[in-house]
């Protein structure tokens, strides 16, 4: 979410002095350096594939390879150069934090968060590492865990407005408005952004008033539409009012500026499944599963697609793990029946039907509780 | 060659439409609407719009075609709100009976005819239950049904107490089919949601500070009723015992249907935020202490028509049931409410469906439409079946909330071309352009062409008369069935023709659509060809005879007695 800002070359600024006695083939090094500064990332790389061609083990190359490759995108390309650096030389400065960059990059949050929690238990107060974890548990959906990370900070940094708005983020998506609020009258003080209009516009989606998180997103959007999220949140409040082709045009913006944004590729791929455009659906479902592998609302929508394709056996297997996990999922027991009945399992077929009656009696019940009687 | 003025009529009539189908704007519309001033029906309906917003008010109204005087000309009812617990009008409010006048025009002859209700209507559904030959209506409500019985002279009594059909609670659309193949038609009642006593319920205000129509999740649901004719004017309750009692749903729409060919008609019932139900009739039942007990199994989500493919219960409203694709097995559609889709269910032909709508444009064209009457009929008589829905969305304030979404909606026409529904909406004419708060939808042919008309209820206003304008380019044949040891009506019955090598079939449903009832005629289309080689009904049990007719007569109605 945050990582364009918070991308680190910090290994760059390791200094020529270490090169005590230059020969040609350091000046190669030196050069993919200048060129790497200089902002010529394709003669830079070529440089430092030169350069590692003779000095395979250089850390220093690998890892500002690494970080080249990340520039242009080549993510796979960088973690390999990482990883490899660390096993050279475990915990050389930054390469741990550029890797749980890339890994966050490619979708593997879990991987990313391992890694920053570990660079952050080694640097309690490096704040970097802090703010990409807590995206990293944003992402995945850990609103609790970023309150309990972020909390400390905030008490001691009342100023930093990135920590306020990760911090206020969390606090809206775990439905504590009211802790959420000070944290966004603290944003607003710093004047109108697109920082605040996403808060309020993501805060009044969960409070369930759609048309007024529509405007406050569109805000947002408006103020700046290369902010994190913003078209993902937008897109659930073109959806909720109604706006099924605003919603989708919404989230492939977001995937545009983060193929991995969670919730950007499970609503698409849900939009996409309705629209029986299968293929597409199953490329946003796996890119959402990297990011949250055991989500359920992916496993079932990966299931009801098996389902639909007549792969019975597939998706009965999901789907009995899925509702052994939530057994409440009553979506995913009317889909685990339909394939038994399909199956001719008649009688499982019966008993997942009677627990779909169960579970729906219990919801109407619920229902009918948050009428008003006149 | 020479042609007679009717042929060229004819083929005149048929280039329009053509024409129209291929999206000439000078074209002639294939549905033109009927205004008032013209058709004469000035009766307008009152959805007793409150600004406390009782749901009641958002959900009316149905009508029907009926031929009442039996003149072989199809006359129109329409329903309307009345006076009940929550709305007394300043202004009596009745039903309309409004008489064919044989040349495009129509006479209001309610009071005369004595139908004019007088509880907060709902719907209508017609069927001949004495088998005097000469149709009954039943009026369903918020508030107590009301059966009137045709008194063969132009006029009507209300027998509802006496038949024992006072049905209490809220009821929405109703079907009369023999459910246990006895020659009578028997009667199940939709019913919606428990909306309470005295103590009303709404849903308080909502961001414009106004009070807005509750969902009906926030209701209990309900049983519907399926009544037995006993034979002698009255009728017995007997859903006790069955899946139709154990069923609590909150039922719009109602379609009487045999969706596994096994001569006993099922029941296809959509439900607003719950499941829809489908009730298989499987003959009598067996069990032990059933005591003459039918048995109806309710099996909608083994057939995959329960929820949506995501899972869920959708906001059905309306239905109905054709083969539409040809396969000798009963299809189901229903229709729901905004963001949800509409779904065409393909009958499997082994008791389960599955969904084409995405693949027939239905899913497409609907996502943002809310639907509720809709029938299958053949607009064109090119020998396949088409769509037409009526929409309009619950809440008059939803335009407040969505961008996207508005109160009066367009209707919609699909046509069939190549064994898939088209959206033809867009080259239909100005009609379908217009946007209404539409509800219930009924077919006729009130001007006796062989070109069905639709009428349709429109929620606070008055009715849309369409006068089928497609040309008459193919020949046709309309059917009045009569059974004599079948169901006077003859639902049930399965017709058979063959024109120019084709052999098609239709099976007479009953029901279907939302709140209204249709044409009982059948009006057999056969496209290019230029006759019908031969026609067989099989009547319905207890008769099942099979009757066939040799080269009937063309472009005409004609009655079939069963025999």
């Amino acid at each position: 979410m945050l990582a364009p800002r918070l991308l680190l070359l910090a290994l760059l600024a390791c200094g020529l002095a270490a090169w005590a006695q230059p020969d040609a083939t350091e000046e190669i090094l030196k050069q993919a350096i200048v060129l790497h500064q200089a902002g010529n990332i394709a003669g830079a790389i070529q440089a430092y594939e030169k350069y590692l061609a003779r000095r395979p083990d250089s850390v220093l190359a690998l890892s500002n390879l690494g970080a080249a490759y990340a520039r242009v995108g080549r993510y796979q390309d960088a973690i390999v150069q990482y990883r490899h650096a660390l096993k050279l030389q475990p915990g050389y400065p930054s390469a741990e934090l550029n890797l749980a960059l890339a890994y966050y990059k490619t979708g593997q949050t879990e991987t990313a968060a391992g890694m920053l929690e570990k660079v952050h238990r080694a640097a309690p107060e490096e704040l970097q590492p802090v703010l990409l974890l807590a995206d990293c548990r944003l992402g995945m959906g850990q609103n609790k865990k970023v309150i309990e990370l972020l909390t400390p900070f905030a008490e001691r940094r009342p100023d930093d407005l990135a920590i306020a708005y990760l911090l206020g983020t969390a606090l809206v998506r775990d439905d504590q408005p009211a802790r959420g609020q000070v944290l966004v009258d603290r944003i607003l003080r710093h004047g109108d952004s697109a920082e605040t209009w996403l808060l309020l516009g993501t805060a009044k989606l969960n409070a369930g008033d759609f048309p007024a998180a529509l405007a406050d997103l569109a805000k947002a959007v408006d103020l700046n539409s290369n902010l994190p999220d913003v078209y993902s949140y937008y897109g659930q409040a073109l959806l909720r009012t109604g706006d099924p082709a605003g919603a989708t045009a919404a989230y492939r913006k977001a995937l545009a500026a983060n193929p991995y944004d969670f919730t950007a590729n499970l609503q698409l791929a849900v939009l996409l499944t309705e629209d029986e455009k299968i293929a597409e659906a199953l490329a946003c479902l796996g890119r959402a599963q990297q990011v949250r592998p055991n989500d359920l609302a992916v496993r079932y929508q990966l299931a009801a697609i098996a389902l639909h394709d007549g792969k019975l056996d597939a998706a009965r297997r999901d789907l009995e793990s899925i509702v052994k996990e939530a057994p409440r999922y009553t979506e995913a027991h009317v889909a685990l029946a339909t394939v038994y009945y399909r199956l001719r399992r008649k009688d499982d077929g019966d008993r997942e039907r009677a627990i779909v009656q169960k579970l729906n009696a219990a919801a109407q019940v619920k229902q009918q509780q948050g009428v008003n009687v006149k | 060659m020479k042609l007679s003025r009717r042929e060229w009529l004819s083929l005149a009539a048929g280039w329009g439409a053509a024409r129209r189908l291929k999206g000439d704007p000078a074209a002639p519309p294939l549905f033109e609407e009927v205004p008032p001033a013209e058709s004469g029906i000035a009766w307008v309906h009152d959805n007793a719009r409150s600004k406390e917003h009782y749901l009641p008010e958002a959900l009316g109204p149905g009508c029907a075609f009926l031929d009442y005087d039996n003149d072989g000309w199809m006359d129109i009812y329409l329903v309307n709100s009345g006076p009940c617990d929550f709305f007394h009008p300043s202004k009596a409010l009745r039903n309309a009976l409004y008489r064919n006048n044989r040349d495009g025009t129509f006479t209001d002859v309610t009071e005369k005819a004595g139908v004019g209700g007088g509880t907060f209507g709902m719907g209508v559904a017609v069927g001949d239950y004495d088998n005097d030959g000469w149709p009954d209506i039943f009026v369903t409500s918020y508030g107590n049904c009301i059966l009137y019985r045709n008194n063969r002279d132009g006029t009507f009594t209300d027998v509802t107490r006496k038949a024992g059909l006072e049905t209490p609670g809220w009821t929405t659309s109703a079907v009369w089919f023999d459910y246990d193949n006895d020659g009578r038609l028997d009667l199940f009642v939709c019913s919606f949601v428990d909306y309470g006593g005295s103590a009303h319920r709404n849903c308080g205000a909502n961001q414009l500070g106004r009070n807005y129509y509750c969902i009906p999740r926030f209701f209990k649901p309900t049983a519907s009723f399926l009544y037995h004719n006993n034979g002698d004017g009255t009728f017995r309750e007997v859903r006790e015992g069955t899946d139709i009692a154990r069923s609590l749903g909150k039922g719009l729409g109602v379609v009487a249907t045999d969706v596994n060919n096994d001569g006993l008609m099922d029941l296809f019932v959509a439900n607003d935020t719950v499941q829809n139900f489908l009730f298989v009739n499987r003959g009598p039942d067996k069990a032990p202490g059933s005591r003459g007990r039918w048995r109806f199994e309710e099996m909608a989500l083994p057939a995959e028509v329960a929820f949506s493919a995501a899972g869920q219960p959708r906001s059905g409203m309306g239905v109905d049931a054709a083969d539409v694709f040809g396969s000798g097995y009963q299809d189901l559609f229903v229709a729901n409410v905004d963001q949800e889709m509409f779904s065409l269910y393909r009958n499997q032909k082994n008791e389960t469906f599955r969904d084409v709508a995405h693949a027939n444009e239905v899913a497409q064209a609907t996502r943002l439409l809310s639907g509720w009457g809709l029938k299958f009929f053949d607009y064109d008589n090119d020998g396949w079946l088409d769509l037409m829905l009526a929409n309009g969305h619950p809440d008059d304030m939803i335009e407040s909330y969505s961008p996207t979404v508005k109160y009066r909606e367009p209707l919609l026409l699909f046509h069939q071309e190549n064994g898939r529904l088209r959206n033809v909406s867009a080259e239909a004419g100005p009609a379908f352009s217009r946007p209404y708060p539409a509800r219930g939808l009924a077919v006729g042919d009130f001007n006796n062409d062989g070109l069905l008309d639709v009428v349709i209820g429109v929620n606070g206003g008055p009715p849309v008369l369409l006068r089928n304008r497609t040309g008459a380019e193919n020949h046709w044949l309309g059917l009045k069935l009569e059974g004599v040891n079948a169901n006077r009506d003859a639902i049930g019955a399965r017709i058979r023709w063959s024109a120019g090598g084709v052999v098609r079939s239709r099976m007479k449903n009953a029901g279907g659509s939302y709140l209204s009832s249709h044409d009982p005629r059948e009006v057999l289309g056969i496209g290019s060809a230029a006759k019908i080689d031969w026609v067989e009904i099989s009547w319905p049990r207890p008769s099942a005879r099979v009757q066939r007719i040799e080269n009937p007569p063309m472009d005409r109605y004609i009655g079939v007695k069963e025999g």
